[in-house]
């Protein structure tokens, strides 16, 4: 667009006049703008801004509150891990108490065995030669018996029932 | 472009007034070169003052950056998809901001202040060189998007659903970045023309109106420009199968 009066001035320069450039309206509008814009345009960055805020505020809370649980959790770890060796040189001090008891109690069961069996076998051999000896006895006395009737004469006999009678007035 | 005069009875208003810089057989507009250079200027230094102290807590530039980024990226993963967003978001929002601040720039700014040799300072996007620049552009980006996520097999786009829809597809390859520029220079340069002739008309008061309602739609146009530049390219990266 160009006006007739640029024609007539020619090369670069200013033009002062109002009314062909507008100015008037110019500044009216752009004090509109000024007036409008930075209510519209404050209001959204203000919220954006306050958004921001509270989403960081919301990550930083977090963040600590994680590495609040973090450190927490490491020292859980640390008791639990301690904890985990005190039982372990527990049981190895119980599993090395157990290991000695039950082999003490191995041994003496084994001597215990030993003895039950040596006396077993005592009682045994006694048992048998008590019964070989009553054995012993019952065939004397079967033999005896057997040939008593040919050495068993009137005499004898006479002589053996006064014995007894008189065995038996003495007792 | 040439020369489309609007002749009015009592005065004269002009489009197609430039003002030439001659770079070899090349002749340049130069106010369009200007005025893109102070809004590019204007954004770098909104850039580097924004991120030159970055605090973990968003406040002033940062946060205002800050809300961009996040505004750009939401439209470029809905248009683009969460697989290839990410390559584009810079594009995409270089689109926006230039067009954005290129618009608002040529309304708010009081460019008239400054007298040129010939041609007046304006919005860049209000010139049709800038527009159809920023259209090839997004051409441009979309064939290398989809031809370098799929190779060759992004050539099937062009018969998806059935063979008929070949010829469409070639002819909405050349409507695409027409249509783009066209609407986006239209309505720029349509804003600027009806303050103009307004202002001319009735002096005061009755611009101002229609002044914001240009100040809505130059931030409409470019976020439509960067939602169809974003369109395009999740076109061409998108899986049909």
């Amino acid at each position: 667009m160009n006006f007739y009066s640029l024609f007539a001035s020619g090369g670069f320069g200013l033009n002062l006049d109002l009314f062909e450039t507008n100015i008037i309206n110019l500044s009216v509008v752009i004090f509109g703008l000024y007036k409008f814009l930075p209510n519209f345009l404050g209001g959204i960055l203000k919220r954006r801004r306050d958004a921001i805020l509270v989403d960081l505020k919301d990550a930083e809370e977090r963040l600590s509150e994680a590495s609040k649980a973090f450190e927490d959790a490491q020292k859980e770890l640390a008791a639990a891990e301690q904890k985990a060796d005190q039982i372990r040189s527990d049981c190895k001090l119980r599993a090395e108490a157990i290991r000695l008891e039950s082999e003490k109690r191995t041994v003496e069961e084994m001597a215990r065995i030993k003895q039950g069996a040596a006396s077993d076998l005592n009682a045994e051999a006694a048992r048998v030669s008590s019964q070989l000896r009553r054995e012993a006895a019952r065939m004397a006395i079967e033999k005896a018996l057997e040939r008593l009737p040919d050495k068993l004469d009137e005499k004898t006999k006479a002589n053996f029932v006064t014995q007894s009678i008189k065995n038996m007035g003495d007792s | 472009m040439g020369t489309l005069p609007f002749i009015f009875p009592f005065a004269e208003l002009e489009v197609g007034q430039h003002l030439y810089w001659q770079v070899g057989s090349l002749r340049l507009h130069g106010q369009v070169f200007m005025t893109s250079w102070i809004v590019i200027g204007a954004l770098l230094t909104l850039v580097v003052v924004g991120t030159r102290k970055m605090d973990r807590d968003p406040r002033g530039v940062q946060n205002l950056l800050e809300f961009l980024w996040d505004y750009i990226r939401d439209l470029a993963r809905t248009q683009i998809g969460e697989k290839a967003y990410r390559d584009w978001m810079p594009f995409i929002g270089t689109l926006f901001l230039f067009i954005f601040v290129s618009n608002w720039g040529g309304a708010l700014v009081p460019w008239r202040l400054i007298k040129l040799p010939s041609g007046e300072l304006g919005a860049p996007t209000a010139d049709i060189n800038t527009t159809v620049a920023l259209a090839l552009l997004v051409s441009l980006s979309y064939f290398y998007a989809g031809l370098s996520r799929k190779g060759l097999r992004y050539f099937e786009y062009y018969v998806h659903p059935t063979p008929i829809m070949l010829p469409f597809k070639i002819v909405e390859d050349f409507t695409k970045p027409l249509s783009l520029s066209f609407r986006l220079f239209g309505n720029i340069l349509a804003d600027e023309l009806v303050v103009a002739v307004l202002v001319f008309l009735v002096p005061l008061v009755l611009p101002i109106p229609v002044m914001f309602l240009g100040l809505f739609t130059s931030a409409i146009q470019a976020l439509i420009f960067a939602t169809l530049a974003a369109y395009y390219i999740g076109e061409a990266v998108e899986e049909h199968h």
